[in-house]
């Protein structure tokens, strides 16, 4: 990479002009988070200007202000030194900043010229049409400058992830963008593609395009990077040189959220016999090689970045997705089946979206909390409306669930009473294994304590947990032992004194 | 170097459409259990007798591709051909009752498209609800009865030729180039692929789904009207059932024809292939006497075993 090596040294010499871009003191607020909290950012043309930071840290909350689809709270925007107003996404185009997200705004069944020029297509002679040979030979010259020889009539539906990406990059170029912003590009592409991709950025760079470049991988962090901002719990932590940090330097740097330390965990019970084994398990979600064991009275949490593959390592377990490898062991028994038998065998999800997948929101507290347990509560088929009253009062009492009555809609609850429910509704099914899914996601701080305090309850009373949670403070606080994933494959295991929030991002991090 | 796209399908055999296989399958079958079956003038009923259906499944191939559905078409026809019939009677004029027959069309086209778009109802449930408005709407006007009598201009319409082909076809052709050129050549056409496909992207390139859709449901609408003209010729008079289930039909055929109800996938060609493999079934069927009941329920499994073939073939 000598040509990026050239233009990381030509950044210098540009450095005294006025950025051109620059956000001063943006800030924006959401119903109890503060996403983005006077967050200053600037980029120079030609430079790759890395945004770095834990899951949550407000990367993705800052490129959203950035393209448009975000109105700022406070701060200002300033565009070659002038103040300028980003208010829609027209704004952010008409100023030439362009976003690549991770989800492609392409459209699958029009070919590669349609897309990049969609809604700026060249006028035919007849209204209405489109001037095919125009619309083509313009696509080949965007492509062409660019450096990606294909054809320009292929659809989209026929190309892989790096070639939807050239595409979506050809479009932003098309626009005449300027500044690009891109959102872990390298997540789904091979070496070949991303070296690729490295090639294109020394070319934009060349030719004057700041870009803005979210990663999670430390190497390219340091190869690829002429400046370094990290970002946590949407502040801006610091502004660094690659070239003045080591990797550690900046684990550091994006660790230590200040939380709430005093989650209770009793640690009741010394572990007792193995509830689930997982050998060797692979699934078509992309998990490979997934070894891991949860015993009786333990709490075990599964962590690493927002699609390292914790949340396709649960559904494999469950049986929701179809595992290509490997063996689940659950009591002792083989489990090969789907989510049935998974839940017949006491095996239960607590998801993370509870509303759209745990609760049937506009019925009854005292429904929901029997609904999958009506087999065992009425063996017979018999439905017995005292009966289930009486399960469901004695669930609303044990879990301390804060309800009027058990007639209550559960959409009405809080999000801690909400999970509350998902959890007993599991509980009277007779689960003795909890998997949970970012279980303290949009719930409050005191009552994300209640719940931590029902899950060591229920694992003193010999239940086992799995938790997958991207809140790295309250892995430490809660679990006996954690494994960390990254890239779809378990990176380490951490034993209780081994648990640290640095230690966790290390091995979560791409080191390749 | 030069970028190659992936290419999904290696064996050539895999390419030929389930259309095209299911249709030469019914024409090997029909014309071996009955010597009626391949013959000119049958062949030509069949495709003459398909004109009407063609009307029909072209706009819903472009109403399916975004995500839609249009069940009100059948019974809009009815009202369409009633509406013709009426008109033609009154003023004599076959013209006046075209005009009439597609404004009515356009008008029910809008209002689904409107309640689809605007209001946000389900395309199932909002064109439901149109389907019965106009099935009232048609015993209304025709007072439960048939509207007989028509002017001779009328039958014309239906068994007249233009330099030897049934006009039906011409006109049926001439819709398919029109849809052909729309879909393929224009920005319309370009946008209702990108509906259906990725809508988040049409809308940062700063186009109108709202429109957009209203614009296919009424473009449907107006089709629905000229089919109207070709129905009440084809029965030399206004009937208060004539489109009856037609939509269904029209459903099958850009099912059968390899449009997909996700991701805005399209084939035009397929859904002309789709309303021709119907109208082989229909006329096979016939020709062996089997009831019109028969008819119905083998379109149905056409439908499955086409989609069926189908799934078959991308998984494999």
């Amino acid at each position: 990479m000598t040509q990026l090596a050239q233009s990381k040294a030509a950044v210098s010499i540009v450095q005294a002009a006025p950025p051109l871009f620059e956000l001063r003191g943006i800030s924006k607020e959401f119903p109890g988070v503060k996403a983005l909290d006077d967050v200053s950012f600037s980029v120079w043309p030609g430079e790759v200007h890395m945004l770095l930071g834990e899951n949550g840290a407000g990367k993705s909350s800052l490129m959203k202000v950035l393209c448009g689809a975000y109105r700022a709270d406070s701060g200002s925007f300033h565009y070659n030194g002038e103040k300028v107003e980003i208010t829609s996404p027209a704004d952010a185009q008409k100023l030439g900043i362009a976003v690549i997200f991770q989800e492609f705004s392409l459209v699958p069944y029009l070919d590669i010229a349609q897309n990049i020029f969609l809604g700026r297509e060249p006028a035919g002679r007849v209204p209405g049409t489109i001037d095919r040979k125009k619309i083509l030979a313009d696509a080949r010259h965007v492509l062409d400058s660019i450096g990606f020889d294909i054809d320009p009539t292929i659809r989209i539906e026929k190309l892989g992830v790096a070639q939807q990406q050239m595409v979506e990059i050809a479009k932003a170029i098309s626009q005449n963008a300027r500044i690009l912003v891109m959102d872990e590009p390298t997540a789904a592409l091979s070496d070949r593609e991303t070296e690729l991709l490295f090639a294109l950025i020394a070319r934009l760079k060349a030719d004057g395009v700041a870009i803005i470049y979210i990663s999670h991988r430390m190497a390219e962090v340091f190869s690829l990077g002429d400046r370094i901002t990290v970002l946590r719990d949407g502040r801006r932590i610091d502004e660094v040189q690659p070239g003045a940090v080591s990797s550690d330097d900046l684990v550091r740097m994006m660790v230590g959220r200040s939380v709430d330390m005093s989650y209770p965990r009793t640690f009741a019970q010394t572990p007792g016999k193995v509830m689930l084994e997982v050998k060797g398990l692979s699934s078509s979600s992309g998990i490979a090689g997934i070894d891991l064991v949860v015993r009786q009275g333990e709490i075990v949490g599964l962590c690493g970045l927002v699609g390292s593959g914790r949340t396709e390592v649960v559904r494999a377990i469950f049986g929701a997705d179809k595992a290509t490898a490997g063996q689940i062991l659950f009591d002792g028994q083989e489990k090969s089946g789907g989510p049935d038998e998974a839940a017949r065998l006491g095996l239960a999800l607590i998801p993370e979206s509870r509303k759209a997948e745990g609760l049937a929101l506009i019925r009854s507290v005292g429904d929901n909390l029997i609904v999958s347990a009506l087999r065992k509560i009425f063996p017979r088929g018999f439905f017995d409306q005292g009966k289930s009253r009486q399960v469901a009062y004695d669930l609303i009492r044990q879990l301390r669930i804060v309800t009027p009555s058990d007639k209550q809609a559960v959409g009405l609850l809080s999000g801690g009473n909400q999970q509350k429910v998902v959890i007993g509704k599991w509980l009277a099914a007779g689960a003795k294994l909890f998997i949970f899914d970012e279980p303290t996601r949009g719930i409050d701080v005191g009552a994300k304590a209640e719940i931590f305090a029902l899950i060591d309850r229920l694992v003193a009373d010999g239940a086992a947990a799995l938790m997958i949670s991207s809140e790295q403070a309250e892995i430490c606080h809660v679990c006996d032992r954690a494994y960390v994933m990254c890239d779809g494959r378990i990176a380490g295991e951490l034993a209780r004194h081994e648990l640290s929030e640095e230690n966790i991002v290390k091995l979560g991090m791409h080191h390749a | 170097m030069r970028e190659q796209a992936m290419v999904l399908n290696t064996n050539p055999l895999q390419r030929i459409p389930g259309v095209a296989v299911m249709l030469v399958l019914l024409c090997v079958v029909f014309s071996l259990m009955t010597p009626g079956f391949l013959t000119v003038p049958n062949i030509s009923n069949v495709l003459v007798q398909s004109t009407i259906l063609l009307m029909l499944a072209l706009p819903m191939t472009l109403i399916i591709m975004t995500e839609g559905l249009d069940l009100s078409m059948g019974a809009v026809l009815t009202l369409t051909s009633l509406i013709v019939a009426i008109v033609a009677l009154a003023t004599g004029s076959l013209l006046l009752g075209l005009l009439a027959a597609m404004a009515v069309g356009i008008l029910f086209g809008t209002v689904n498209g409107w309640l689809v778009a605007v209001v946000g109802i389900p395309p199932f449930v909002a064109t439901l609800g149109t389907l019965g408005m106009a099935q009232g709407l048609s015993l209304i006007v025709s007072d439960g009865q048939s509207v007989v009598g028509m002017p001779a201009a009328v039958r014309g319409v239906y068994s007249g030729t233009l330099g030897g082909v049934p006009l039906p076809i011409v006109l049926a052709l001439g819709s398919y180039l029109v849809f052909h050129g729309l879909l393929y050549h224009t920005r319309f056409g370009t946008y209702i692929f990108a509906l259906g496909g990725n809508r988040e992207a049409l809308k940062f390139a700063g186009i109108s789904a709202r429109r957009l859709l209203i614009l296919v449901y009424a473009l449907g609408g107006a089709m629905v009207g000229l089919a109207g003209l070709l129905m009440t010729a084809r029965m030399n008079s206004g009937h208060p059932t004539a489109g009856l289930g037609l939509e269904f039909d029209a459903i099958a055929a850009v099912a059968v024809g390899g449009t997909s109800f996700e991701r805005g996938n399209g084939w035009l060609l397929g859904t002309l292939l789709g309303v021709v493999t119907v109208g082989v079934l229909r006329n096979g069927l016939n020709l062996l006497a089997l009831p019109s009941s028969i008819q119905v329920a083998s379109v149905g499994l056409l439908v499955i075993a086409a989609l069926f073939v189908d799934g078959l073939r991308s998984r494999s």
